[in-house]
């Protein structure tokens, strides 16, 4: 299908397109378009304006101190999954990227545009909640930052106000003795996942984070993070059935393997 | 329309474009460039893939407007460039093509898969190749013709990509909580509602009622036991408005109300059959305890998006609120404020057939 007729605006600067969000609200914002353009074609989203922010280069930089990593919210999949961005230790954003969808994705598709979009079968927003990042956001009022854990609301909810737009995500440096994991199971590479896990060990602490749940990720931390704990937790998601639970277990104990190997 | 200039195969194009055309179209359409093969048009099946600034993208997917200032190249393009003539060559010795559809996307990603990664084995090609659908070679010739060319030695290193900018200062602040933090998913499908069970099995009788209480529900008509309404819902990006039908019965004796319907809708072609049941339970004289079940089938593009889940947790949200109107409703408070499941969003129009169903008993 085509896509219905929409208007297009590529502001100059992050102020720019604030301005033309906060003017129309029927309005989105395009970044890479690798969610957002299938579902102006399949027609299940027809804003009136669509704010393209991905060349802004303001969006689209690095930087890196002693404590973490930032990176634009339009820095593309494809460049995080080569090593253009700073490593948090491991290789682990790399491994993440090299993971989503195809390459031919992973070159159009951004870190904020995925996040923003929120699908919960998406991968950033489970290893991002693990790894505990911050999302800078950019709103008529001003600037806040929020924790992955809070910025993610539901499927396809996030906690961005009317007008806001992502600036970028603050990774933090992982410890030298941090392990982790994340493993995911789709029926085909590349394809949305059916349950995803990532388990991070460091400092005497665990986490686990549960993902694909068609809600936001599920946050285990310490002694929740078993299987029994996981059990536990996933029984009381009414949305799940028998299958998708064993799913979920499957792989988070696949990641639990991996992480303490 | 938008007037737009990009480089298309080394040429310099300025055209005016619909803002809403894709990439794929402007160029078959627009330039001839019949070699841009179109499929699913939702980046799926990858035979729409070329090359924008160097990289492999889906063209199908990609706004001509959103490719002002790029340089594009398609399969024609690719004509005289090195490795395509030699995987084309492996393609024809391989028999990895029989009716072609695929192939000027194939011939794409495969020229990726041996410039990017000159040692990938078998099962990385394989996984490489998992974005570009075959109905006929069933890969097997594919995945030989790529592995001959990287045995025939690497082609010469591409150039490394550029650095990223370094990121101006950004403000540093401490993480702010979101208004809501539960810590995990909670799905909800038991209701509790403040008022006693006699008047709210009333309400479940009116269905003009309980879609009052359904933000964005609205009934058309009610003959007999036939409903016809429509439902408005939005969920992210997506939006939709299903219209159908239903046949609604009640059992006074169990207190349990049952609706079967289908519904379109128009704009995605989206289809819905659900069946909602409510069942009441007095919990004590002055509270009532609702229980929801909703079964559905979902066909079309929504059903793509809407896995099982998603349309549980939008179910729970709208279940919620319709608890909180029904309550105001019979108590004569006014309504609450309409709690938007995030606006402008993605409308799950299923699970917004599928809450009408269950509100729907109404």
């Amino acid at each position: 299908m085509k896509a219905a007729a929409f208007e297009h605006a590529c502001p100059a600067s992050v102020a720019d397109a604030i301005a033309l969000l906060a003017g129309e609200a029927d309005a989105r914002v395009l970044a890479g378009g690798q969610s957002l353009g299938p579902m102006l074609n399949l027609r299940l989203s027809h804003p009136r304006l669509l704010v393209q922010v991905n060349r802004l280069q303001e969006l689209t930089g690095v930087a890196a101190d002693a404590d973490a990593v930032t990176i634009g919210a339009c820095v593309t999949h494809a460049a995080i999954a080569d090593g253009l961005t700073p490593d948090i230790g491991g290789g682990v954003l790399a491994r993440v990227a090299d993971g989503i969808a195809y390459r031919a994705i992973r070159n159009r598709g951004t870190i904020g545009g995925n996040l923003c979009h929120a699908d919960p079968a998406a991968d950033w927003a489970t290893a991002l909640t693990a790894l505990d990042a911050t999302m800078l956001l950019q709103g008529p009022d001003g600037a806040r930052s929020l924790r992955a854990c809070d910025f993610i609301q539901g499927a396809f909810r996030t906690a961005l106000l009317p007008g806001e737009i992502m600036l970028a995500v603050r990774v933090p440096q992982l410890p030298a003795d941090a392990r982790w994991a994340y493993e995911k199971a789709c029926r085909k590479p590349g394809d949305f996942a059916h349950a995803m896990a990532f388990v991070l060990l460091c400092g005497g602490r665990r986490r686990a984070v549960i993902g694909a749940l068609g809600a936001r990720p599920l946050l285990l931390e310490d002694d929740d993070v078993s299987l029994a704990g996981a059990t536990h937790s996933l029984r009381a998601l009414s949305g799940l059935d028998e299958v998708q639970r064993r799913m979920q277990l499957v792989v988070l104990s696949r990641a639990l393997a991996k992480a303490q190997a | 329309m938008s007037r737009i200039t990009l480089m298309v195969n080394g040429e310099s194009v300025t055209a005016e474009v619909a803002p809403r055309t894709h990439l794929a179209d402007f160029l078959r359409e627009a330039r001839l460039l019949t070699g841009t093969h179109l499929g699913c048009e939702h980046g799926v099946c990858g035979a729409c893939t070329l090359l924008i600034d160097r990289a492999p993208a889906r063209s199908c997917i990609a706004f001509a407007v959103a490719c002002d200032g790029a340089d594009v190249c398609t399969i024609e393009g690719l004509a005289d460039d090195p490795v395509i003539v030699r995987l084309r060559a492996a393609f024809t010795a391989e028999h990895a093509l029989q009716c072609g559809y695929c192939t000027p996307g194939m011939l794409v990603t495969a020229r990726d898969i041996v410039q990017r990664l000159p040692d990938a084995d078998e099962g990385r090609i394989r996984v490489e190749l998992a974005g570009n659908l075959c109905r006929c070679t069933g890969y097997a010739g594919i995945v030989r013709a790529i592995q001959r060319v990287l045995a025939d030695g690497a082609p010469a290193a591409q150039p490394a990509s550029a650095p990223l900018p370094v990121l101006p200062a950004l403000p540093t602040l401490p993480p702010t909580s979101a208004i809501e933090t539960p810590r995990g998913p909670e799905i909800v499908q038991t209701l509790r509602l403040a008022l006693p069970l006699a008047d709210v099995w009333r309400a479940i009788r009116d269905p003009y009622l309980v879609a009052e209480c359904i933000p964005g529900a609205r009934v058309i008509e009610v003959v007999d036991d036939r409903l016809r309404g429509e439902v408005r819902a939005s969920l992210g990006p997506i939006e939709t408005l299903f219209s159908g039908e239903g046949r609604i019965s009640f059992d006074d004796a169990a207190q349990r109300a049952e609706i079967v319907g289908d519904g379109r809708d128009g704009r995605t072609g989206t289809r819905l059959s659900a069946r909602g049941v409510v069942r009441l339970k007095a919990l004590d004289a002055a509270t009532t305890g609702a229980t929801v079940t909703i079964d559905y089938t979902l066909r079309g593009p929504l059903a793509q998006f809407a896995r099982g889940a998603v349309v549980q947790e939008f179910a729970a949200a709208i279940a919620s609120d319709f608890a909180a109107r029904l309550e105001a409703r019979l108590t004569g408070k006014s309504l609450p404020e309409q709690r938007h499941l995030p606006a402008g969003a993605l409308v799950l129009r299923a699970v917004w057939r599928r809450l009408r169903a269950l509100l729907g008993f109404g």
